[in-house]
């Protein structure tokens, strides 16, 4: 089930089964006890009414008056019955509106006991009965027992219990009704902005639309936010690969035209070498523009934060088995579970590149140190790393030329190669920068800064 | 040494194959993954060179496996991906060097030569045990330092063997390394070999640099001296 409306339009639903259940139940049991009760409650007034009435006659037996106050007593059919019975059980009287009925009264009650019972009719009409068992004293004192009882018709008991359920169930099914109905259409209401997300976002797929709008709900208004940042992302991201492989395509034609002019030179002189160079440069512009930096500072949404320590192990690794006939001593002095905010490419060619000079320079010592910013957190992405190596070092002169090779292509530094220029455009993009200093070992050291997010 | 050569440009492949045979080495090629991962793990194999992006089974994953079944021979990453990234994770999947395309063939064979060196336990190019000094970069053996001429089957043998000072190397091993699969073999070519390389490295039989160990195969029996 894949619609919030449908998900929750079942979920109330069975709730209001079975709250509306649970309520029937109670309401319907409460309901016929109440009027079992007040049945029962009347029984007792007219077995009552009856004992009244009865009076012993000259033989010392009980006798019923002809006419009783009851008139239902002597309807034919009333559904009002009324019995009296000696200590055989044999019906002394019984009343005229039980006339060609045989109504069972229930079981004789012990002694002065009440007892009701739930009795039916041969016709199958349901009764309450209810009968008392008395020790009558007549007029010369003597006890006789006698069994009075009394039974009445449930039938429209049953009707009206059946009328009230009825009711019940009609009122409870249109609420629950109505209920479904109010709640779908709330439902609608509070969707519509999700809809309007949607259709918003189907019209920046179609280019119809620059943005999500900013007139939504709380809620929802963090999400359209998030989603813009990211549409803004993906969307400089499209614009700086596009940049990225036009110029790429657009400086490949110069060596590609030097080959071409060399090749139909009519007298070629070492057409080998020339070739070459023109190769490298090629080669030189495909790697500087593929290692760029993935990612632009400001398209860092959905970005994980590397763990340094992490990386730099596998990096330092695999740097000692690369220059294992060199066994430079690399000394890594990293600030514990300092994280850097960006993509682990960049954070890897940063610290790949500046280690790999460092190593491929040094007479026998590399140091890297990685410390937050002055002011800046371990996770906040902000960190200064500093490399340095007792090699050579670089003289002043030769710096700024080195950090602008990315720029200038044709340049030919042996050694430190486009690495520092790639450096310097990942820390660029980052908000940071890099710096080439002497180091206190004897060689370089270069000190590149990432800005924290 | 014999060299597998992983690599699915043919132009590519079959230029490297031939200039590293005629820099004598024994070459077996494979152009996917899956023959390569076959040829590594079946084939003996001093050094293996690995394109990382193979069909059928990625470079990184042939290094993996390769790496995972216990063979311990150095391996040489070729890459066009030249991004630290790239380079870590072969490093780290069990890869000892690697080098980024467009590459000259003279830095492959300079990585293919140092690292072959390396595994054989020696630190610099020149390997020397005492008055015997191979130079495996310009290919010459001396003795007392006269240099010795050399067939290149002759070398072949002699490097091998020096590599591997102080290991007893079987007569099928020096075989293998010797001829390319579809050469016929013949044990006896070894022989042959090794009694013309004693003839030329100790007229008088005063040395004694490779010792025979009857039934097991052949050793370099002089002591590696300690700077090399």
């Amino acid at each position: 089930m894949s619609s919030l409306s449908a998900r929750l339009l079942v979920s109330v639903s069975l709730l209001l089964i079975f709250f509306f259940g649970v309520t029937i139940v109670v309401l319907d049991s409460a309901f016929r006890e109440a009027g079992e009760q007040a049945q029962e409650d009347i029984l007792d007034t007219q077995l009552m009414a009856l004992i009244a009435e009865a009076e012993p006659n000259p033989r010392g037996e009980l006798e019923m008056p002809f006419a009783l106050r009851e008139p239902r007593f002597g309807n034919l059919g009333s559904g009002l019955y009324g019995a009296l019975s000696d200590e055989t059980d044999a019906p002394v009287w019984t009343s005229r509106s039980s006339l060609g009925l045989d109504v069972p009264y229930g079981p004789r009650p012990e002694s002065g006991a009440h007892s009701f019972s739930r009795v039916n009719l041969d016709d199958g009409t349901p009764l309450m009965a209810l009968s008392l068992h008395v020790q009558w004293e007549l007029a010369n004192g003597d006890l006789k027992p006698y069994t009075f009882s009394v039974a009445q018709s449930l039938d429209s008991f049953n009707a009206q219990l059946a009328g009230f359920r009825r009711q019940l169930f009609t009122w409870f099914g249109a609420i629950a009704l109505i209920m479904l109905f109010s709640i779908s259409v709330v439902m609608r209401g509070l969707l519509k902005p999700l809809r309007q997300i949607e259709s918003e976002i189907t019209d920046i797929e179609a280019g119809k639309r620059e943005s999500l709008s900013d007139d939504f709900p709380d809620e929802l208004s963090s999400v359209a936010r998030n989603m813009n940042v990211l549409v803004g992302s993906e969307r400089s991201r499209s614009e700086r690969y596009r940049n990225t492989l036009d110029n790429l395509a657009h400086s490949l034609k110069t060596p590609l035209a030097a080959i071409r002019a060399i090749l139909t030179e009519q007298q070629s002189t070492n057409l080998t070498d020339r070739v070459e160079a023109q190769i490298e440069r090629m080669n030189d512009i495909v790697r500087y523009q593929l290692r760029k930096p993935s990612t632009a500072k400001t398209e860092s949404f959905g970005v994980v934060a590397v763990p340094v320590d992490k990386e730099l192990k596998k990096l330092v690794d695999g740097l000692h088995k690369v220059y294992k006939d060199k066994e430079p001593e690399i000394r890594v002095d990293v600030t514990t579970g300092i994280l850097f905010r960006g993509d682990t490419g960049d954070f890897l060619e940063l610290a790949g590149n500046l280690l790999d000079n460092a190593c491929k320079w040094c007479k026998s010592k590399v140091s890297l140190t990685i410390r937050p910013l002055p002011g800046a957190t371990i996770d906040s992405g902000g960190m200064s790393m500093v490399v340095e190596d007792d090699g050579p070092g670089i003289p002043d002169e030769a710096r700024e030329a080195l950090l602008q090779r990315g720029m200038r292509l044709d340049e030919n530094a042996p050694g430190h190669g486009i690495g520092l220029a790639v450096v310097k455009d990942i820390a660029a993009s980052y908000g940071g920068d890099i710096a080439i200093s002497g180091s206190a070992l004897g060689g370089a050291k270069i000190s590149v800064t990432v800005d924290p997010d | 040494m014999r060299l597998l050569v992983i690599e699915d440009d043919t132009t590519l492949r079959e230029s490297l194959c031939r200039q590293l045979a005629e820099a004598g080495f024994g070459v077996e090629q494979a152009a996917d993954g899956r023959e390569g991962l076959y040829f590594a793990l079946e084939y003996p194999v001093d050094l293996a060179i690995v394109d990382l992006g193979l069909p059928e089974i990625s470079g990184l994953d042939v290094i993996r496996e390769v790496r995972e079944k216990g063979k311990t021979y150095p391996i040489l990453i070729l890459t066009a991906r030249d991004r630290w990234q790239d380079k870590v994770d072969g490093l780290d999947a069990g890869a000892d060097d690697y080098v980024v395309k467009p590459f000259h063939y003279e830095e492959v064979s300079a990585r293919v030569n140092a690292l072959l060196r390396r595994s054989g336990g020696w630190a610099t190019s020149v390997l020397s045990a005492g008055p015997v000094t191979l130079d495996t970069t310009r290919q010459e053996l001396k003795v007392s330092d006269s240099e010795i001429e050399l067939t290149s089957y002759e070398y072949r043998i002699i490097e091998h063997l020096m590599m591997r000072a102080g290991e007893v190397i079987s007569k099928t091993e020096l075989t293998d390394r010797l001829y390319d699969q579809d050469f016929e073999r013949d044990s006896n070519v070894i022989e042959v070999f090794i009694g013309r390389l004693r003839k030329k490295m100790d007229p008088d039989n005063s040395l004694q640099p490779i010792e025979t160990l009857r039934g097991r195969g052949y050793r370099f029996a002089l002591d590696r001296n300690q700077d090399s």
